[in-house]
C-alpha cells in the first residue's frame, strides 16, 4: 500500500520535475535560429555550415502567419532565438523596440557592402544603424501560361502591359473552357495581396501610403480605386475560379502549376517550385504592368538579424557573413533557382540563358518596399484592414465603403 | 342481450387502439431517438472513416464516402509530423492535465475540508473571493497571466501552464468538494478527534474514502478541461515542442504553405478525442453528478 | 509547529488548522486570480508593448476604444452571435431533454450519444467542422451535390452570413448535450402527479408545458441560459480556427480581437482595456443570473 503510495508520488514528482525548464550545459557553442516557412534555402545553409563548422544552429520553421507572434512573444519571454530570417518588412518593427543587435562596424567591413540588394538594407536600417542584412530576395511579378496564351490566339511574346490588355488576355484565355480561368489571385491571404496587388498601385504611380510613411492615402489616391477597380471586373467577370476568393495562400503558388490558369502574381520562390513539380507547364513572366503602362515590384524576401540578448553574436555573425559569400550565395542560393543577394552575382552560371530568371531578377530593379514600423498590422495580418479593404470592394463591389474603412483602419494604427 | 357483449368488446377494441396508440408514439420516439443519434455521431465517425483511408484517398476531391482500402498510414504520419511527432504532443498534453489533476484533487480536498469543517476569522470573504473566479473567466486576465508566468520563467513550461488550469478548476472543486464533507456526519470525525487524531490523519485516515466520489468528479473534470483547452495553451507556449495536442493539430492544418494535411489532421482529431470520451464513459455518473452539483445546486 | 501550537486553546489550534487547509487554495487564487486582476486594470492605464519600453497613458486606452471601428463591430458581432445561438441550443436541448426524459428501454445510451461531443474540446470540434464544410474535400458538399442539392460547390466559410450559420450548426453539436442534461434534471425534479392531475383536467401538451412545465423549470432554464450566453460572449477558439477572423473580418469575437490586439500588435495595455470593458459585460451577466437565480428561494 505505502510503496504504491510513494510511487505514485514520485510519478508526479518526475512529471513536475520533467515539465520545468532545463538548463543546457553544453562547452559547444549551440545556437538557435528561426525563419519563417517560405522555401528559402535555409535549410540547406544551415545543414552545410551544421558539417562544417564546431558550432551547430538548430533550424525552426515557424508558419508564416504565426512569426511575428511567436518572436514577440519569445522576445517577451527573454527566449528569443540567436539568429532570426526576418520577413524584411518587419525588421523596423523590431529594430526600433531594440530587438536586434546592431551589426553597423560588421556590414561596413563588408566588402561588397554596396552590392547588397538595397531594399532589404533600407528595411534593415533604423535611425542610420545597420540591424540586418539580406538573406532572401523575392521580388513579385506575374507568371503567364505560354499554352493557354497561344490557344487563346495571344502573342506569348508579348505579354500584355496595361491592365485593359491584362483584362482582355484574362477574357480570351476565359473563354477556352469551363475550367480554364484567365488568372489566380488568393482573396483570403493578406499577404499574398500585398506583394502581387500594391505593385499594380504604384506601377501606375499611386500609393496606399504617403511617401514619409507617415498617413494612410487611400481614399485620396484616385489610383488605389482604379486598382481595386480593376480587380474588382476580374472577380465579377469570374476570371478567377470561384475558390480563389477564400484561398488563404495555401493555392498562391500551386493554383497557376494546375495548368488552367491564364495568369497569376507571384515571386521569385515559386519559379523553381514551377519548373521541379510541374514540369509540363510552359510559362514565362513578365512585370506587374500599371494601368497604361510602367512596372513595378514588390521587394519583398527575407533579411537575416542577431536577436539582442544572444550570448553568441560574434559566432552567429562568422555564420551569417558566410551566407553571403560567393560560395554560397552562388553554390546554394543560385544552383537552387534561388537569387542572389548581391546583385553582381545575379550573372552567375546557373543564370546565363534562363530569361525567366533574369527577368525577376530585374523585377528587383523596378522594386520597392514599404518601411513602417506596422506593416503587420496593415498588411499582413489576417484581420487586418488592408484584405478587409480588399475583400469588400473586390468581392462585394463596395468600393468606396472599403476606401473609406480602409483609410480609416490604417489611420487609426499608424496614429497608435 | 348484445348491449353488454358490444360493450364489453368496444371497450375492449379502444384499449387495444389505446396500447397501439402508446406503442405507436414509442416507436415513434425511438425512430426519432435514433435519427439524431446517428446524425450527432456523424462527425466523429466520418472523421474516423477517413483517418483510415489511404492519405491519398483523404485528400481526394470529391470525397469517398468509404474508403477503398483501410490503413493506418495517417496515424504513422503522425508519428513524425512536425519536428517532433505526435508522442510527443500527446506527453505534453498528459503531463499538463495530470498535474493539473493532482494539483486540483490536493488543493480542492484541503481547501474543501477547510471551508466545511473549520471556523476561522474571514472564512466567508475567502470563500466568497474563491467562488468569484467562477464568475469571471481566465479569458478576461489573460494578458497579466502571461506577464507574470513571463516573469517568472514559466512561460514555455507545462508546469506553468498546468498551475493556471488548477487555478481556474479550483473554484469549482472547492465547491464540490465543500458540499461532499458537508455531506459526511459529524460524529464519525469527533469520535476520532477524541482519540486524538490530528485533522490531517482524520483526513488522509477517514474522510478520503467518504469523498471519493466527489475527487474522482474533481479529477475527471480537471482532466477533460485540461486536455480540452485551447487558447491557454495557444498563448502560454511557444516552443513548438511544447504545444500541447489541440494546438499541435492547428499546425496540421496551417501548416507550410498553409498546405493541409487532411488524413493526419483527421487521425489527430481521433487521437485527441479518445482519452476525454474513454474516461467519460467510463465515470459517466460521476461526471454527470458534478454537473448537477456543481451548477445546480447553487 | 507543535511546540508553537502548545500554547494555544483547542478552539484556536481549530481556527489555525481550518486556516493551514485552505491556505494553498488562497494563494493560488491570490497569485493567479487577484493580482493578475488588478494588474489588468494598472495595465489598462498604460502603453504597455510586449516588449520595449511602457508609459503611463491615463484613459487614451479607453479613448481609442470608442474610435477602433474593428472593436465596435467586435462588440456588435459577439451580441449578434449570442442573440443568434443561443436560441437553437436552448430549443433543440430543450427538445432532447424531452425525448429522452423518460427511463424507457436503452434511453440511457441516447443520453450518452446526445452527451458525446460536449466531451470534446472545442479547439478539436472546430478542426473538424472546418474539414466537413470544405467546399472541395467536405462532406456536406458532397452529400448536397449527390442529391442534386445545391448546383455547385458552397464555399460556407467564405460568405459572412453563411459562415455565421455553419459555425452556429458545429457550435450547437458540441454544446447542446449540456444544456439537454440540465434542463433533463430540471424536468426529472417535477413531480409525475402534477401532469397526472392535468390530464385529468383535460390539458393538452401545451397548456401543460406553459402551465407546469416552464414555470417549475424556471431555474434550470434561467441556468442553462446564463451559461450559454456567457460562454458564447468568451468565444475564441471556433472563430480562431474555422475562419481566422475572416471573411471580410465579420467572425472576429471580442476575446479574439483581445487575442489579436495583445500578441499580434503587441498592444497589451489595450488589450487590457478591452478587457476590463469584456469584464464588466460578464459581471453585468453574472448579475442577473444571481438575481434570477435566488428570486425564487
Amino acid at each position: 500500500m505505502i510503496s504504491r503510495k510513494t510511487l505514485l508520488l514520485a510519478v508526479v514528482f518526475v512529471l513536475v520535475l520533467g515539465s520545468l525548464p532545463l538548463a543546457a550545459q553544453d562547452d559547444q557553442i549551440n545556437m538557435t535560429m528561426w525563419v519563417r516557412s517560405i522555401p528559402f534555402q535555409t535549410q540547406a545553409m544551415v545543414d552545410e555550415w551544421n558539417a562544417n563548422n564546431d558550432s551547430q544552429i538548430e533550424l525552426t520553421v515557424i508558419p508564416s502567419g504565426e512569426f511575428v507572434t511567436k518572436m514577440g512573444a519569445a522576445i517577451a519571454a527573454g527566449e528569443p532565438p540567436d539568429i532570426a530570417s526576418i520577413d524584411l518588412i518587419y525588421t523596423p518593427a523590431f529594430a526600433a523596440a531594440g530587438q536586434l543587435v546592431d551589426i553597423t562596424d560588421y556590414v561596413k567591413a563588408l566588402p561588397y557592402a554596396e552590392t547588397l540588394t538595397p531594399a532589404h538594407m533600407e528595411l534593415g536600417m533604423y535611425e542610420g544603424r545597420n540591424y540586418a542584412v539580406p538573406t532572401g530576395v523575392d521580388g513579385s511579378f506575374i507568371v503567364y501560361n505560354i499554352d493557354l496564351f497561344e490557344q487563346a490566339g495571344l502573342d506569348p511574346d508579348n505579354p500584355p502591359s496595361t491592365w485593359d490588355e491584362m483584362l482582355e488576355a484574362m477574357r480570351a484565355i476565359d473563354a477556352l473552357g469551363d475550367d480554364i480561368y484567365g488568372y489566380w489571385f488568393s482573396m483570403n491571404c493578406a499577404g499574398c495581396n500585398a506583394f502581387t496587388f500594391l505593385p499594380f498601385i504604384w506601377a501606375s504611380g499611386g500609393d496606399v501610403l504617403s511617401n514619409d510613411y507617415s498617413e494612410a492615402t487611400i481614399t485620396s489616391d484616385p489610383i488605389v480605386r482604379d486598382a481595386l477597380a480593376f480587380y474588382n471586373t476580374i472577380w465579377e467577370e469570374g476570371l478567377v475560379p470561384e475558390g480563389a476568393s477564400i484561398d488563404n495562400g495555401s493555392n498562391f503558388v500551386s493554383a497557376f502549376g494546375a495548368g488552367n490558369i491564364g495568369m497569376s502574381g507571384t515571386g521569385n520562390f515559386a519559379i523553381a517550385g514551377y519548373t521541379n513539380d510541374f514540369p509540363d507547364l510552359n510559362f514565362g513572366v513578365f512585370h506587374i504592368p500599371g494601368q497604361e503602362g510602367g512596372a513595378a515590384s514588390f521587394g519583398g524576401g527575407d533579411v537575416i538579424a542577431i536577436a539582442s540578448g544572444s550570448e553568441h553574436v560574434e559566432e552567429a555573425w562568422r555564420f551569417i557573413e558566410w551566407t553571403m559569400s560567393d560560395e554560397a550565395q552562388i553554390e546554394i542560393y543560385a544552383a537552387n533557382g534561388q537569387i542572389p543577394v548581391r546583385l553582381e552575382l545575379v550573372d552567375n552560371p546557373y543564370f546565363e540563358g534562363d530569361e525567366r530568371q533574369l527577368t525577376a531578377a530585374s523585377a528587383l530593379a523596378v522594386g520597392h518596399t514599404p518601411y513602417t514600423t506596422v506593416y503587420n498590422d496593415l498588411f499582413n495580418d489576417p484581420n487586418g484592414p488592408w484584405l478587409e479593404m480588399l475583400q469588400v470592394a473586390i468581392l462585394d463591389g463596395d468600393i468606396d465603403g472599403a476606401l473609406e474603412l480602409g483609410q480609416e483602419r490604417f489611420t487609426q494604427i499608424m496614429g497608435g | 342481450m348484445t348491449a353488454p357483449v358490444n360493450l364489453a368488446q368496444t371497450e375492449r377494441s379502444q384499449q387495444e387502439i389505446r396500447r397501439l396508440r402508446r406503442r405507436a408514439l414509442l416507436a415513434l420516439r425511438y425512430l426519432i431517438l435514433i435519427v439524431l443519434a446517428l446524425l450527432f455521431l456523424f462527425p466523429i465517425a466520418w472523421s474516423f472513416v477517413n483517418s483510415i483511408k489511404l492519405p491519398a484517398e483523404a485528400l481526394a476531391v470529391p470525397p469517398t464516402y468509404l474508403p477503398t482500402e483501410i490503413s493506418l498510414q495517417n496515424y504513422e504520419e503522425l508519428t513524425t509530423y512536425g519536428k517532433i511527432g505526435i508522442a510527443q504532443h500527446v506527453y505534453n498534453s498528459t503531463v499538463v492535465a495530470l498535474i493539473t489533476v493532482a494539483g486540483s484533487i490536493v488543493l480542492s480536498t484541503l481547501g474543501g475540508y477547510g471551508f466545511a469543517r473549520f471556523n476561522f476569522p474571514g472564512k466567508n470573504v475567502l470563500f466568497i473571493m474563491v467562488l468569484s473566479t467562477l464568475m469571471i473567466p481566465f479569458q478576461s486576465i489573460l494578458i497579466p497571466l502571461f506577464v507574470m508566468i513571463v516573469q517568472v520563467d514559466l512561460h514555455d513550461t507545462l508546469f506553468g501552464l498546468a498551475l493556471v488550469y488548477i487555478t481556474f478548476q479550483l473554484p469549482f472543486g472547492i465547491f464540490l468538494m465543500r458540499n461532499s464533507f458537508l455531506a459526511v456526519p459529524h460524529e464519525i470525525e469527533e469520535s476520532a478527534l477524541l482519540d486524538g487524531c490530528g485533522s490531517l490523519s482524520i483526513l488522509y485516515r477517514l474522510m478520503l474514502r467518504l469523498v471519493l466520489p466527489g475527487i474522482v468528479t474533481v479529477a475527471i473534470y480537471a482532466f477533460i478541461n485540461s486536455w480540452n483547452e485551447f487558447l491557454a495553451a495557444l498563448i502560454f507556449m511557444s516552443d513548438q515542442d511544447k504545444f500541447t495536442l489541440p494546438v499541435f493539430l492547428t499546425t496540421i492544418r496551417y501548416g507550410i504553405w498553409g498546405d493541409v494535411n487532411w488524413g493526419a489532421l483527421q487521425a489527430g482529431v481521433i487521437v485527441s478525442i479518445i482519452p476525454s470520451l474513454a474516461i467519460f464513459l467510463a465515470l459517466q455518473r460521476y461526471y454527470m453528478d458534478g454537473l448537477m452539483g456543481g451548477a445546480v445546486k447553487n | 509547529m507543535q511546540l508553537t501550537l502548545f500554547n494555544l486553546s483547542w478552539e484556536q489550534r481549530r481556527k489555525l488548522t481550518g486556516l493551514l487547509f485552505v491556505m494553498p487554495t488562497v494563494a493560488f487564487v491570490t497569485i493567479f486570480f487577484i493580482i493578475p486582476l488588478l494588474m489588468t486594470i494598472f495595465m489598462s492605464f498604460h502603453d504597455w508593448p510586449l516588449f520595449g519600453e511602457r508609459a503611463f497613458a491615463g484613459l487614451e486606452n479607453y479613448q481609442e476604444l470608442s474610435k477602433d471601428r474593428q472593436y465596435l463591430k467586435s462588440l456588435d458581432f459577439t451580441f449578434r452571435y449570442t442573440a443568434l445561438v443561443t436560441p437553437p441550443i436552448f430549443i433543440l436541448g430543450f427538445i432532447l431533454a424531452s425525448l429522452v426524459r423518460h427511463n424507457i428501454r436503452y434511453i440511457g445510451i441516447f443520453r450518452t450519444i446526445f452527451f458525446l461531443p460536449v466531451v470534446i474540446g472545442l479547439g478539436v470540434s472546430s478542426l473538424l467542422w472546418v474539414w466537413m464544410l470544405d467546399d472541395r474535400i467536405g462532406v456536406f458538399n458532397k452529400i448536397l451535390l449527390d442529391l442534386n442539392l445545391v448546383p455547385k460547390a458552397q464555399l460556407f466559410l467564405g460568405r459572412p452570413n453563411t459562415a455565421m450559420n455553419v459555425i452556429i450548426l458545429s457550435v450547437v453539436w458540441k454544446t447542446v448535450g449540456f444544456t439537454m442534461i440540465l434542463l433533463l434534471a430540471g424536468l426529472q425534479a417535477i413531480p409525475d402527479e402534477l401532469y397526472e392531475s392535468a390530464e385529468v383536467d383535460g390539458a393538452g401538451y401545451f397548456r401543460k408545458l406553459i402551465y407546469i412545465t416552464l414555470p417549475l423549470m424556471r431555474r434550470f432554464i434561467a441556468l442553462a441560459l446564463i451559461l450559454s450566453v456567457i460562454g458564447s460572449v468568451l468565444s475564441f477558439d471556433q472563430f480562431y480556427i474555422m475562419t481566422r477572423g475572416g471573411p471580410r473580418n465579420s467572425t472576429i469575437s471580442i476575446v479574439f480581437w483581445i487575442f489579436n490586439n495583445s500578441f499580434t500588435y503587441f498592444k497589451m495595455g489595450y488589450g487590457a482595456a478591452m478587457s476590463i470593458v469584456l469584464l464588466g459585460i460578464l459581471v453585468a451577466l453574472t448579475g442577473l443570473q444571481l438575481y434570477v437565480l435566488r428570486e425564487r428561494e
